[in-house]
């Protein structure tokens, strides 16, 4: 690990104060769309002037991303200690949380600062954005354990419990942190998404919405930088525990039996078929209860029903169809484009990384840090160079996708053994023919993951980017819904587009799960 | 005074069924180990020898027959500390020292750990790792974590000692050390021992009783008892009497 870290670290350093000079000379010379990218000097003067305004925005983000933090990984981890324990509960619960896993935070903020009060939204919004990544981690974490460690244990008469507590929790602490890591970015950008929705007086999102109509570049590009800092600082802590933990006590063997898989093949078929009615009822029964529970007026929050109500039933249900309608065209198909574009990108830079591995080394810096970006800050900072046009919309969707889908596509392609790339270089197999037999399949499986957990990142940049950007599709819809106090219609597009979310993943499953069958591979999960 | 055995299997059967093919793990498997002898199980891949081990220690199910653990069930005798266990693999928790690793037992077993410092001290002692109390798994050698496995699985002072290849995982030059120190151990301690193995010599080398098995049914075709006296010494290996055990094993096995 230390060796292969060591010689990146270096030429990254190098490629930063490059960069740092070419944003300077550019912005002194107002070379990029007339001075929409200001010098690195003017943000820090500008920075140093707005010097009384941060601590107190910073500090309200960090405390309700803090919070969120906290309660969303206690409610994860517990949770997957549970769905390990009792395999039927987390099949009760997937519909669940994929709905938490692929609902664009953007679409329920203003729910939720409709039907919560105070600080609460944020917290909320944080805790939902670390919970499927720690939730997932812990999952898997403690699904790996080592089956010979447990079996020490129970010779002795000891029970799963006990198993759980002596071998499978502390194996899965590696997992969790890698979670956690992952995690804490993501509770940065729900805070600051909940803050845009609306209500606070302190926040860097509140702070964000009150300069946005300024025209002072330098001091969007304070705040975004700010904001990245914070959710960079809060990955690097993570990466440094797990580091420190990992160090010593790392396997010392490797396990050759698998763990037992927890498969339900012999249950009986109606039980099969109640879990999976279950766990589709399930997120609609919470969202019945939430509304229930916080005993907000049935005018302002719709419960499942009232969305059909809205949508179908109503008098004016024809007009809320077709402001839908009309929203949903402009946004799918530019998700769409920005989606294949991103995930096309990544797919070819990373199949030809094996060939330039100095480029990949000093690029993945640049592409792991820009995943820890919190996207509602940089998308002004994108309006700013890009304009107002679709252009801004297509590349906050392709970067978006394409960074997160290149890590992992990467990672994968590492993967590979060398032995099995040496086989066909044994051959005489040229670069071409070795890329087609070994990098292209091995990249496949995490070609349609990355698809799979892009797909709410696209659906949420786009909405950001119509939203503050270019004033069209869904994201608009809910703005100037919440303009209108048009409820219904808020709650209808929340509804709507997490259903997208979660349908679009299901359809990338499916033919993921009969293409890397047929090819006899295996779902990355 | 009638006996009680450490360790008896009364026509044990176990199939493994999983969809529409199944196969015939134990089949009427009987076996006797007087308390305090030390039994080798031997045979090729396959023919159960660790699935009956898993059996006695009631980490698997069986279909019929009766399993008794020093007059108990092995449920009851594991859950009362009369058993001790070594895998083929130390499998060593890597976050926990050495003496805590020994310890782990205890831990399971509800017992408290801060009362057993001296015999923990005396384990490491007796495998020779003193001075390697606070080191974790990852800092040893192969041969230092499988003592670290062998003083684990001592520690409850068992009446009964299951040991699945211990050595498996180790060279043959030190294999053949640890086996005089395991025989060294095993007289201090004089508990009733069952070693499952694929070595002949290691088998032969160890054991009071040699029972040799056979696959496609798992069952046993014979029990060949080694007269060596003890202790015996590595010299044993080259003697015309010790090979003439080990060919006449190597028929039983291959069938002649």
């Amino acid at each position: 690990m230390e060796n292969s870290r060591r010689p990146w670290r270096s030429p990254a350093l190098r490629n930063l104060v490059i960069l740092l000079v070419v944003w300077e000379v550019v912005g002194q010379l107002k070379l990029l769309a007339g001075g929409a990218l200001p010098p690195v000097s003017d943000i820090l003067v500008r920075f140093w002037q707005d010097r009384g305004d941060y601590p107190g925005h910073v500090a309200a983000t960090v405390w309700s991303s803090t919070l969120g933090f906290v309660i969303g990984n206690i409610l994860a981890i517990a949770s997957g200690v549970l769905f390990v324990l009792f395999p039927r509960l987390q099949r009760l619960a997937r519909g669940v949380n994929i709905a938490i896993f692929a609902l664009p935070a953007i679409a329920i903020a203003p729910i939720l600062v409709l039907t919560l009060e105070g600080n609460a939204p944020r917290v909320v919004l944080a805790a939902l954005g670390v919970y499927f990544v720690t939730m997932t981690a812990t999952v898997v974490g403690l699904s790996q354990y080592d089956t010979r460690s447990a079996d020490v244990i129970r010779a002795y008469g000891g029970k799963d419990w006990q198993v759980m507590r002596l071998v499978r929790l502390r194996g899965a602490i590696p997992d969790i942190l890698g979670g956690l890591r992952i995690a804490a970015p993501n509770a940065v950008l729900g805070a600051i998404l909940a803050e845009f929705g609306g209500g606070g007086r302190w926040g860097l999102g509140t702070y964000l919405l009150g300069s946005l109509g300024r025209g002072e570049p330098a001091r969007l590009w304070g705040i975004g930088l700010m904001a990245t800092l914070i959710a960079g600082l809060s990955y690097a802590i993570f990466a440094l525990i797990s580091a420190r933990v990992l160090g010593a006590t790392r396997s010392v063997s490797l396990n050759t039996a698998l763990p037992p898989a927890d498969y339900d093949a012999d249950a009986p078929l109606a039980l099969r078929i109640a879990l999976a009615l279950g766990a589709a009822a399930l997120p609609f029964v919470l969202w019945w209860a939430f509304i229930r529970l916080t005993g907000v007026p049935e005018m302002i929050a719709k419960t499942p029903w009232g969305v059909v109500d809205y949508l179908f039933l109503a008098d004016a249900s024809a007009v809320a169809r077709a402001k839908l309608g009309a929203a949903l065209m402009q946004t799918l198909p530019i998700t769409a484009l920005g989606m294949v574009a991103g995930l096309g990108f990544a797919f070819l830079l990373a199949i030809s990384s094996r060939m330039m591995p100095g480029f990949i080394r000093a690029f993945m810096p640049i592409a792991l840090v820009t995943q820890t970006m919190p996207l509602v800050a940089l998308t002004p900072l994108l309006v700013l160079m890009l304009g107002r046009g679709l252009s801004v919309t297509l590349w906050i969707t392709i970067s978006v996708t394409f960074f997160p889908a290149f890590v992992l596509l990467v990672q994968g392609i590492q993967r590979v053994p060398q032995s099995v790339l040496d086989v066909p270089r044994a051959y005489g197999a040229s670069a071409w023919k070795e890329l087609r037999m070994v990098s292209i399949p091995a990249a496949l499986p995490y070609l349609f993951a990355a698809t799979r957990l892009t797909v709410p990142r696209a659906l949420l940049g786009v909405m950001i980017a119509e939203w503050l950007a270019t004033g069209t599709g869904l994201g608009n819809l809910l703005n100037q819904s919440r303009g209108y106090l048009d409820y219904g219609m808020i709650w209808t597009v929340a509804s709507v587009s997490v259903c997208l979310s979660v349908a679009f993943y299901y359809a990338v499953l499916a033919v993921e799960r009969r293409t890397l069958t047929r090819l006899g591979m295996q779902v990355v999960e | 005074m009638t006996e009680v055995p450490g360790i008896s299997l009364r026509n044990v059967c176990k199939t493994y069924r999983s969809r529409g093919s199944q196969v015939v793990a134990l089949e009427g498997m009987t076996l006797d180990c007087p308390p305090g002898s030390f039994t080798a199980l031997i045979g090729p891949s396959g023919c159960g020898k660790s699935t009956a081990m898993r059996i006695a220690l009631g980490l698997e199910d069986y279909d019929s027959g009766e399993v008794r653990i020093a007059g108990q069930a092995p449920a009851t005798a594991t859950a009362g500390g009369v058993t001790g266990v070594a895998f083929q693999d130390a499998a060593l928790l890597p976050w926990r020292s050495v003496t805590r690793n020994i310890a782990l037992p205890l831990e399971v077993l509800g017992r408290d750990p801060a009362r057993y410092g001296h015999e923990i001290a005396k384990l490491v002692e007796l495998v020779g790792l003193k001075g390697y109390e606070n080191a974790l798994p990852g800092q040893l050698s192969g041969g230092m974590r499988q003592r670290v496995s062998i003083a684990r699985s001592l520690i409850t002072s068992p009446e009964v000692l299951f040991m699945d290849e211990p050595f498996g995982a180790l060279d043959q030059i030190r294999r053949r050390q640890m086996n005089v120190e395991l025989q060294r151990i095993w007289q201090e301690t004089r508990s009733t021992a069952l070693l499952v193995t694929h070595g002949i010599d290691e088998a032969v080398f160890l054991a009071d009783y040699v029972v040799v098995m056979h696959a496609n049914p798992g069952r046993v075709v014979e029990v060949v008892e080694i007269p060596f006296p003890r202790p015996r010494r590595d010299e044993l290996y080259g003697t015309p009497e010790f090979h003439a055990l080990t060919d006449r094993i190597a028929s039983v096995l291959h069938g002649k």
